[in-house]
C-alpha cells in the first residue's frame, strides 16, 4: 500500500532574489513498510525533499499525497496536526526538550495526542526497553550519549504510532558505533513492526543497510533502485 | 495540561539567575509601587490631619463675604441660632466659635500685618489641638489681662520675648480703628512658618470688648463624626440659615485640595514608571528566553505540537513567574507598610525643607485594600501584556529552525 505519493514536487528557495531550484519535479511513491534511504552529495535536495514529504514546508509546484491526503494543501494548523497524528520525525539534533527526561520526552507527543495516562506509561516503558534504554528512563538528554538521545527520538517517534518515520541523517552525530546500533533498532522495528522509515543520509554504511536506495543529484532523482541490505553487508 | 505546567515549570529554572533576576524585578516593582503609594498616602492624610485638627476643622461657618475682606463687621449674623442647630445634630462632636479681625501689629522694631484670632478656650481646645503648638510660657489660659500669643518666628523677627508687650491696631464694628496693648504670654511653632508669621491668639472675650458691645463672631469650626460627612452637613447648615456660608475643609483649604489631588497624581506617575520599567524588563527576559529555544519550540511545532499550546506554554511561564513574584512582592510590602505604618518612616535628613513647609518628616505609611489590589491588579496585567509579545513571537516560529544545521 502507498503511503507516500509526491506529483512533480518543485520547491524554489528565494524566488524573488537569488531563485534556487532545490527540487524539479520529483515524482515518488514509498509503501507501507520500506526502509528507504535517500542520498546524495550535499545541496542535492534531500532535506527539502523530506520536508516536504513530512508536511513541515509547502512545495512551491507539485502534490504531496499522504495516505491520500493531501497535505500540501493543508492550512498550517491542519499539518501541525497532521504530522501529530501521522509522521513520526527524528532530526539529527535538537531532538528532545531538554528538561524532560527520556521518558518525559517520549509520554510529551502521547499527551500530546490526548491518550490515556495508564496507556502513555506502559507504552512509554515498552518503547524505551525496546530502543535499550529501560534502565535511563529517568535521565535528562544532557546525561545520554548522542546515540542515547537518538534511541530515544526513535521511541518517541514509534510513540505516536505515525504512518511512517522520516529521518534527516540521523546517524550524523554519531561514531560508528552508536550509528550501527541505532540502524540495528530501526530495522529491527522495520522487520517486527513494518515501522516504514525513509532516512537521508551520506554514510555508506548506512546506506549499505537500506533496502531501497534512491539517489539525488541537483534536486532530482537520479537512481532509484532496491537492493538486498544482506548481500551489500556481506560484499 | 499537567504536563504542560511541568514543562513550563522546568523551563523557568532552565536558567535560575535569568528568572531570579525577572522575579526580583516583580517583587522589587510591587513592593516599590506598594509603598510609594503607601507614603505618599500618609504624607496626604497626615498634612490634612494636621490642618483639619489643627485649625480648619471638618467645616467652618462665617460672613459670605468675611474671608475674602476680613472686616470685623462682617460676622456671623444669627450666631445663637446657629450655635442651637449645632449643639442639637448628632454628626457633630464639637464646635467653637472665633472672634477674628485683620490688624496691625506694632512693636518697637516695627510694624506688620496680622490676623487676630479670639478664641474661646475651653471650646477651641475641646475641637482643635493647635494649643499643642506653644512651644514656650502659657496658653491663654494665663490670668495677666489682654494676654496674647504669637509666633516664635514672629516674636524673633520683632526681637520680643515672653512678657514683652505689643500694640494691636484694627477696625471695630462701627468702622472705628481701635488699639489695645497686648502681653506675650505664650510662643507657639505650628508646622508652618508662614502661617506663625501671620496669626497671633488673644481671648475672643477681650477681643470683643474692644471690637463691639456685643459679642461677635466671625467663624465656627466644626468637628464631625467623620470627615466624610462634612459635605452634607455644610449643605444642611447653609439651608437652614442662607445668610452665612458653611464650607467644607476641601473648600476653606486649596492647598489641601491640592493636594489630594497632586498626591493622586504622583501616586499614578510612580507606579506608572515602576510598571514601565517592570514591563520592559520582563519583555527583555521572555525575548531572551524564547530566542534561545527557537530551535527546541521549532522541534515542538515538527512533531505537532499545536501553536495555540507552544502560546500557552510560554504565557504559563510567564504566570507562574508572575505569581510567585505577586506573591512574594505582595507579603513583603505588607510587611513594610505595617512595619513603618506603626513606627513611622523617618525622612529627617530630607525634613529641613519639609519643616518650613509644614510638612511632617515621620510619616505613616497608609493604603487601603482597594489600593493593594489594584496594584498587585496593574503588576499582573502588565507582567501577562508584556509576556503576550514573545507569545506572540514563539507561535511564529517556522518548525524548519529544528532540522536545519547549528
Ligand atoms: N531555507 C533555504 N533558503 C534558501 N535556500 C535553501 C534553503 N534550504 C535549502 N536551500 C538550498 O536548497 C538546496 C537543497 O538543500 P537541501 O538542504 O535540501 O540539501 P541536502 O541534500 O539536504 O544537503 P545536505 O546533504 O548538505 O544536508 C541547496 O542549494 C540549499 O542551499
Ligand atoms: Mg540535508
Amino acid at each position: 500500500m502507498t503511503i507516500v505519493r509526491t506529483e512533480k514536487l518543485s520547491k524554489v528557495y528565494n524566488a524573488d532574489t537569488v531563485p534556487v531550484h532545490a527540487l524539479n519535479n520529483v515524482c515518488i511513491e514509498i509503501d507501507e513498510g520500506e526502509f528507504t534511504a535517500l542520498r546524495g552529495p550535499s545541496g542535492s535536495g534531500k532535506t527539502t525533499l523530506l520536508n516536504m514529504i513530512g508536511g513541515l514546508d509547502k512545495p512551491t509546484e507539485g502534490k504531496v499525497f499522504i495516505n491520500g491526503e493531501e497535505i500540501s494543501k493543508m492550512k498550517d494548523s491542519q499539518r501541525i496536526d497532521f504530522r501529530l497524528r501521522n509522521i513520526g520525525f527524528v532530526f539529527q539534533h535538537y531532538n528532545l526538550i531538554p528538561v524532560f527526561t527520556a521518558a518525559e520526552n517520549v509520554a510529551f507527543i502521547m499527551m500530546l495526542q490526548g491518550r490515556d495516562k495508564r496507556e502513555i506509561q506502559e507504552r512509554t516503558n515498552k518503547l524505551l526497553d525496546q530502543v535499550g534504554l529501560g534502565d535511563r528512563k529517568d535521565a535528562r538528554p544532557a546525561q545520554l550519549s548522542g546515540g542515547q538521545q537518538q534511541r530515544v527520538a526513535v521511541a518517541r517517534a514509534l510513540a505516536s504510532e505515525p504512518r511512517f518515520i522520516l529521518a534527516d541523517e540521523p546517524t550524523a552525530n554519531l561514531d560508528t558505533k552508536a550509528a550501527m546500533n541505532l540502524l540495528d533498532i530501526m530495522e529491527k522495528m522495520n522487520r517486527e513492526q513494518s515501522i516504514t522509515f525513509v532516512f537521508s543520509t551520506h554514510d555508506q554504511r548506512v546506506i549499505d543497510r537500506a533496502r531501497r536506495v534512491i539517489t539525488m543529484v541537483d534536486g532530482a532523482i537520479d537512481q532509484d533502485e532496491i537492493q538486498d541490505p544482506d548481500n551489500t553487508q556481506a560484499g | 495540561m499537567r504536563t504542560l505546567l511541568t514543562l513550563s515549570w522546568r523551563n523557568i529554572w532552565r536558567h535560575p539567575a535569568r528568572s531570579g533576576v525577572l522575579l526580583a524585578a516583580i517583587i522589587a516593582g510591587l513592593w516599590a509601587g506598594v509603598v510609594t503609594v503607601g507614603l505618599v498616602n500618609g504624607l496626604m492624610q497626615q498634612r490634612i490631619d494636621y490642618l483639619i485638627e489643627g485649625e480648619i476643622t471638618h467645616a467652618q461657618i462665617h460672613h459670605p463675604e468675611f474671608l475674602a475682606e476680613g472686616y470685623s463687621w462682617l460676622y456671623i449674623p444669627d450666631h445663637a441660632a446657629i450655635v442651637d442647630w449645632l449643639e442639637n445634630d448628632q454628626r457633630v462632636v464639637s464646635f467653637t466659635s472665633r472672634t477674628i479681625t485683620d490688624g496691625m501689629l506694632q512693636s518697637p522694631v516695627k510694624t506688620a500685618g496680622v490676623r487676630v484670632r479670639g478664641i474661646d478656650l475651653p471650646s477651641e481646645t475641646r475641637t482643635t489641638n493647635f494649643h499643642e503648638n506653644l512651644v514656650a510660657g502659657a496658653y491663654l489660659g494665663s490670668d495677666v489681662r489682654n494676654a496674647v500669643v504669637i509666633g516664635e518666628r514672629l516674636a524673633s523677627e520683632h526681637n520680643m520675648e515672653l512678657g514683652n508687650r505689643i500694640v494691636l491696631t484694627f477696625e471695630d464694628v462701627d468702622n472705628e480703628l481701635t488699639s489695645a496693648a497686648f502681653n506675650i504670654v505664650g510662643l507657639f511653632r505650628s508646622a508652618s512658618v508662614d502661617y506663625d508669621e501671620r496669626n497671633v491668639f488673644v481671648r475672643a472675650d477681650e477681643l470683643n470688648a474692644l471690637l463691639s458691645e456685643a459679642p461677635v463672631h466671625h467663624e465656627i469650626g466644626i468637628m464631625l463624626t467623620d470627615e466624610t460627612l462634612a459635605g452634607e452637613v455644610a449643605d444642611a447648615l447653609n439651608t437652614a440659615f442662607p445668610d452665612i456660608r458653611a464650607q467644607t475643609w476641601r473648600q476653606l483649604s486649596p492647598e489641601l485640595s491640592m493636594i489630594v489631588e497632586l498626591g493622586g497624581v504622583m501616586v499614578v506617575l510612580i507606579t506608572l514608571i515602576i510598571m514601565l520599567a517592570l514591563a520592559f524588563g520582563i519583555l527583555n527576559t521572555m525575548l531572551m528566553a524564547l530566542f534561545e529555544r527557537m530551535r527546541e519550540i521549532g522541534m515542538l511545532l515538527s512533531i505537532g505540537m499545536s501553536r495555540r499550546r507552544v502560546f500557552g506554554m510560554i504565557m504559563l511561564e510567564a504566570s507562574m513567574l508572575t505569581m510567585a513574584g505577586a506573591a512574594a512582592g505582595m507579603a513583603l510590602a505588607t510587611l513594610s507598610i505595617n512595619y513603618f505604618s506603626a513606627r513611622g518612616l523617618n525622612l529627617e535628613m530630607f525634613a529641613e525643607g519639609a519643616a518650613q513647609l509644614g510638612w511632617d518628616h515621620v510619616i505613616y505609611p497608609a493604603l487601603s485594600a482597594l489600593e493593594y489590589i489594584t496594584i498587585l491588579a496593574v503588576v499582573v496585567i502588565i507582567t501577562m501584556l508584556a509576556s503576550l509579545y514573545p507569545a506572540f513571537k514563539g507561535i511564529r516560529i517556522n518548525p524548519l529552525d529544528a532540522a536545519r544545521d547549528a
